[in-house]
């Protein structure tokens, strides 16, 4: 089974303005998603703020506060890292 | 991580063997007091020349949960007063006590490479930090002469991740139980040195970065 996308008729020479559009969108959506769901990133900010309270930069209100969040935010990223992101919208169906 | 553990059908309640390192086997049964999960005995069972350090535990899930962490890790710490240790992941926790000797058969090899490289040694950590709003353009200089200070002491390094735009230095370093107070004097000296930045100096622990035995799994590290 043959899947006519974008990347296909990109390949063939063929651009279609709105499809060009909404491919871009979707690179700039799954980036977004990446920076703000990075797993890696969102630990490391947990660590950090663990090493902030015991250098007494955070008081512990404030440490636990911004833990608890990032803990929420981590549970989120693991979340969508469960789902497919790269996968692609097949608005022409398939042939 | 946690470690899901399954409930045997029939709606009876197992218990799990819920390991916290291993140790030279002492010989029979040691107990290291009631300091375990729910106030259970923290105890060794023996293999071979081994001993692995347990709790009977029921089965149960264990997140990430830090008080559950911080048990895990004061029964470790409480062990390696008297005992060379293997520390195990936590969270890991056996259907019974077969299963862990089954563990323990196939890790034997391993474990009996990885307690000679740490017998007699512990685990220091240092982190240089800089102070808030500093930045330079030193920063892999001044981490190697603190690498360097403390590498002449310590038997083996290893560097760990810079987590934080700040962090200079994350390192744990393996050092001969003698050479401690040692180790303990170069940290005042580098810092004395470099009073700019803040030092966290953090140890003894057990050796968690120097013992990295797989066992039937490729994903975790520790047991199954």
């Amino acid at each position: 089974m043959l899947i006519i996308d974008d990347v296909i008729l990109r390949m063939l020479g063929i651009s279609l303005p709105v499809l060009d559009l909404l491919w871009t969108l979707e690179q700039i959506q799954n980036y977004a998603y990446r920076e703000t769901y990075n797993p890696e990133k969102i630990r490391n900010r947990i660590k950090e703020n663990r090493l902030l309270f015991e250098f007494e930069e955070l008081s512990r209100e404030e440490y636990e506060r911004a833990n608890i969040d990032l803990m929420h935010l981590l549970k989120m990223a693991e979340r969508v890292g469960d789902m497919n992101l790269g996968m692609r919208t097949d608005l022409l169906g398939s042939i | 991580m946690a470690r899901r553990v399954r409930r045997p059908e029939g709606g009876q309640q197992d218990t799990a063997k819920y390991v916290y390192c291993v140790i030279r086997s002492t010989g029979g049964k040691e107990s290291f007091g009631e300091i375990g999960y729910d106030g259970k005995e923290v105890y060794t069972l023996d293999y071979r020349d081994f001993s692995p350090v347990v709790t009977d535990s029921p089965y149960k899930e264990y997140g990430m949960d830090e008080s559950e962490v911080e048990v895990h890790r004061n029964v470790i710490q409480c062990v390696m007063k008297d005992h060379d240790v293997l520390p195990v992941a936590y969270g890991m926790a056996f259907k019974s006590k077969k299963l862990l000797t089954v563990a323990m058969s196939v890790g034997y090899e391993a474990m009996k490479k990885a307690l000679r490289a740490v017998e007699g040694k512990h685990e220091l950590g240092i982190k240089v930090f800089l102070p808030k709003g500093v930045l330079t353009d030193h920063q892999e200089e001044i981490a190697k002469v603190y690498r360097e200070g403390f590498q002449e002491i310590a038997s083996e390094h290893k560097d760990l991740s810079l987590f934080s735009e700040r962090l200079l230095l994350n390192t744990a370093f393996l050092v001969e139980r003698g050479r401690i107070d040692e180790f303990s004097a170069r940290v005042g000296e580098l810092s004395a040195k470099h009073g700019d930045l803040k030092v966290q100096y953090s140890g003894p622990w057990p050796p968690y970065n120097f013992v990295d035995i797989h066992i039937l799994g490729k994903k975790r590290k520790g047991f199954r």
